[in-house]
Parts: C-alpha cells; structure tokens; sequence
C-alpha cells in the first residue's frame, strides 16, 4: 500500500490504478495517514522555509512529560511550571547551539548536552519540624560549628522551632 | 565565522578553569580560633529561599568554657544556650536539654588532619576584600571539586578573625542559604553578667542524650569521594522510644549524618526530601527499618549516600 501511495504521488501510475488506490485510502485510516504524512515530507522537502514545526513547545510538552525524581508539593507549581519553561528554553538553545558546534569541534559538544541535566531542578518542600530532632542531633557533629561557631545552630533553630510538635 | 568566536569566547569565560589565587589556610585556622576565643555580641540575618530572620548571637570565652547564646529577634521566642559542651534550646516557653558536642575539647581548633581532608575536597581561593557591617573582611571562596557538595564563601574579619559573613551556593553559583552580620560589637563591652545568669539551675543533658560507641553493620557502598566516617554510636533521641543509630560522614566542611531506628510510622508520614537552606533531609525505608539522612550536601549526595546503604551486619 504504501509503495503504492509513493508511486502514486510520482505521477507513476495509470489512471484507473491510481482511481482503485484513492478509494482505498479513503477507506483505509492508516494509508490516509501514510498520504498526509508523504505530502508532508515532500512539501518539507521542496519547500523548507515555508514550514513552521514549533520544536520548543514540543520540546516543552514532552518535558513535562518527564518523570521528576522528587515530588513536588502543591507550593511550588508556579515555580515548577516557570522551571520547566525556563529548562525547555534553555535545551532548545543549547541543543540549537551544539548541533552547530558540533560541526566545527565534535569533542567540546558532549559536555554542554550533559549540563543539561543539572539545570531541571526538583522543587523541594520545607523540613517539617518534627524532624527538627535529627538537624540537632546532626548539627552536634557537623564540622561548620568548629569553624563558624553557634551562628552554624541557625539552620536548626529557624523559623519552625515555634511550631508544636 | 564571527559568530563562533562569539560563542567560543563565552564558553572561555564561562569555564571554570581560570586561574584563581589561592589561599592561606592560615585564614581558617585564625577564624576557628578567633570564634571560639574572643567575646562578641551581634546581629544577624539569616536567609534562604524566600525566608528571612534576624537572631543576636553573644558569646563569650573564659579559661576552661564557653558560653553562647542565639536568640531569635522575629517571631516567637527561640534560643539556643551552648554551654560546655552542652546545648539546651528554650522552646515552648521551656528549656530543654537538646544534646551535646561529644568529645570536644573546651576549645575545639580545626586540626591538621581536618584541615588536609578539606583541601582534598575543595579548592581554595582568594576572592578578595570587601567590608560586611562596617568592618574590612577577606573573602575566601571553597570550591568543591565535584558537583556533591556545596561551595561556601565566607567573609572573615580581617581584624579579629571572626565571620561576618557566609553563603553557600550551588554548582550554578546561586545562593542556597547565606547569612551576614548586620551589627557586631567585639571584647569587653559584652555583657557577660547577664548570659551568666541564664545558665544558673540548667542541668546538663544527662543520662537521656546519652550515647555508646558501637559498629553497627551498616555500610555505604557509594559514600561520595572524600567522606570519612567521624562518628558511629547509638543514642537516644527525643521523641524516639527505640535507640537510634548515628553515624556520620564529613569532608572537613560539611558532614552527612545517617539515622537508623525501627520504623514506627504510617507510609504517609515519611518524609521524603525536604529542605531547609543548605540542610537536607531524605527519609525513607530500607527493609524494615527507617532511615533519614541529614546534610548540608545537595540532594542529590543525600540520595546517593542513602540508597547505598546496606546492613553488612549478622
């Protein structure tokens, strides 16, 4: 069916050929799909400054996609979708800049892909004060104190020692 | 052409590789000295992410002890009152004996060893001079040479040694947590009379915080490189029944702790990750038991260090 379509998009086919082969297609979902797509490539093909594909929201959408390692907590969902947006700017540029750099120096391109990574970070939600006993229990052993003195205690005692327990 | 070299040269001055002075380790010696033995009282604020809170801090030094004591200046009262090696908290219109630095001299110094381990781990350097609260400070930059850790730019008073300033960043150079004296008044002027009498009637810890050294079969098979293990005892904690096995790992600036305990609590109330500026928190099962890990490390060592966890034990 398909060699069929290609033929038929060639002009290579005689007319009660090709009148047989449209009405399968017009049956037929997938070949009316092949169709679409084949003419699709084609006018890419021929005339590529006419097509407009928007990469980055793809990129965007198949990104959000993504599993995140660390669940976020409802607080941050502006932060994450900004975070996200900024992340899949950010991809598209850099992938932009080193698909054209690979060009000129294939050895430098590897690491700036691999800096990707580090900038899709997790939204964290804040230590509950329950949990204030092991920042204690840890700060007695925590080698910032030796050096900067109680000023170090301040992550434990901040903000949620008031809370009840 | 002229825009590759446009790219090239960013990615010049993006790169790390420059070439930064290096610094006295003397600094640091001086200021782990300096905050240990001089007397001072001052403001300070503390901030991270979208959190900002003012504490005064007074601490003073005699022959044999320290005393210290941070109080918060905003929102309900908190202290915390060190004391010999001894640390109570005042919470909740109480005073709670809240643990101990163990095996502390009075007058604890960065050792040689520990002041070896943390050139293994970071680079230092000179990052120049610049005035924090009125008063003329050196900034000194720790870079750490992987991305498991943190990098700490403290500002030390080049008169007296003590910190002004200090902010830990991550590997983007963002500040995760930073805090800075806005008012510091050093020596006599310290009114040593008035912390004193705070002390008066407070017990120590006792038998409650009390700890044993012990090996207890758990092992880390992917402790990030640098890591030693300083401490492994098992204690008592506040609100936990069972004792609680502590051990912890640091690279000479900032230590990892991991907790063991029987796991009493309903799925729904294990933490996960969660975060307070620089300080982490990751809780999760292994078997039957409940693990948290504690660090000023980012998260992603925190995760490393805890799914590597194993009993190797009988």
């Amino acid at each position: 069916m398909k060699q069929g379509i290609s033929v038929l998009m060639d002009g290579e086919l005689h007319e009660d050929e090709a009148e047989v082969l449209l009405g399968e297609i017009r049956r037929d979902g997938d070949a009316h799909g092949d169709w679409a797509v084949y003419h699709l490539i084609g006018d890419v093909l021929r005339q590529p400054e006419h097509i407009h594909r928007d990469l980055g929201a793809g990129v965007q959408a198949r990104m959000k996609d993504e599993p995140t390692v660390l669940a976020p907590r409802s607080r941050a969902v502006t932060q994450k979708v900004r975070t996200v947006a900024l992340s899949a700017a950010a991809s598209v540029v850099a992938v932009g800049v080193v698909a054209w750099m690979s060009l000129q120096i294939a050895p430098e391109a590897a690491p700036q892909l691999a800096m990707q990574d580090a900038s899709m970070r997790p939204v964290k939600m804040a230590i509950h004060p329950k949990s204030n006993d092991y920042l204690m229990a840890h700060q007695e052993f925590s080698p910032a104190a030796d050096m900067t003195g109680g000023t170090a205690y301040i992550r434990t005692v901040a903000y949620s020692l008031n809370e009840k327990p | 052409m002229r825009v590759s070299i446009v790219i090239l040269s960013l990615l010049i001055w993006a790169s790390p590789a420059l070439a930064k002075t290096p610094v006295s380790i003397d600094w640091l010696k001086t200021m782990a000295f300096a905050s240990h033995q001089t007397d001072y009282t001052g403001v300070f604020v503390y901030q991270y992410a979208n959190h900002v809170e003012t504490s005064r801090i007074t601490h003073i030094a005699e022959a044999d002890s320290e005393y210290e004591k941070l109080e918060s200046l905003d929102g309900s009262r908190r202290e915390i009152i060190r004391h010999h090696g001894q640390v109570w908290c005042f919470v909740n219109h109480k005073i709670v004996p809240a643990g101990t630095r163990p095996g502390r001299n009075a007058f604890p110094a960065l050792l040689p060893e520990q002041l070896s381990i943390l050139g293994e781990n970071y680079e230092l350097r000179d990052a120049g001079t610049d005035r924090v609260a009125g008063h003329n400070a050196q900034a000194i930059l720790f870079q750490p040479k992987d991305n498991l850790r943190y990098a700490h730019k403290i500002w030390v008073h080049v008169d007296s040694g003590l910190l002004l300033k200090a902010a830990v960043l991550d590997e983007k150079a963002r500040v995760v947590e930073q805090y800075a004296f806005t008012q510091l008044q050093i020596g006599r002027e310290v009114d040593r009379a008035a912390l004193k009498s705070q002390l008066v009637g407070l017990q120590p810890s006792g038998p409650a915080n009390q700890s044993v050294n012990i090996n207890s079969g758990w092992v880390i098979d992917a402790m990030p490189a640098g890591f030693r293990k300083v401490t492994e005892i098992q204690r008592s904690m506040r609100r936990q029944h069972a004792p609680v096995i502590q051990i912890v790992f640091t690279d000479g600036l900032s230590a990892v702790s991991l907790f063991i305990e029987p796991n009493d609590k309903d799925e729904d109330d294990i933490e996960g990750l969660s975060t307070r500026g620089a300080i982490n928190l990751y809780q999760k099962l292994v078997g039957d038991k409940l693990i948290t890990a504690v660090g000023e490390v980012p998260p992603r060592a925190l995760i490393q260090v805890l799914d590597s966890a194993r009993y190797n034990g009988k």
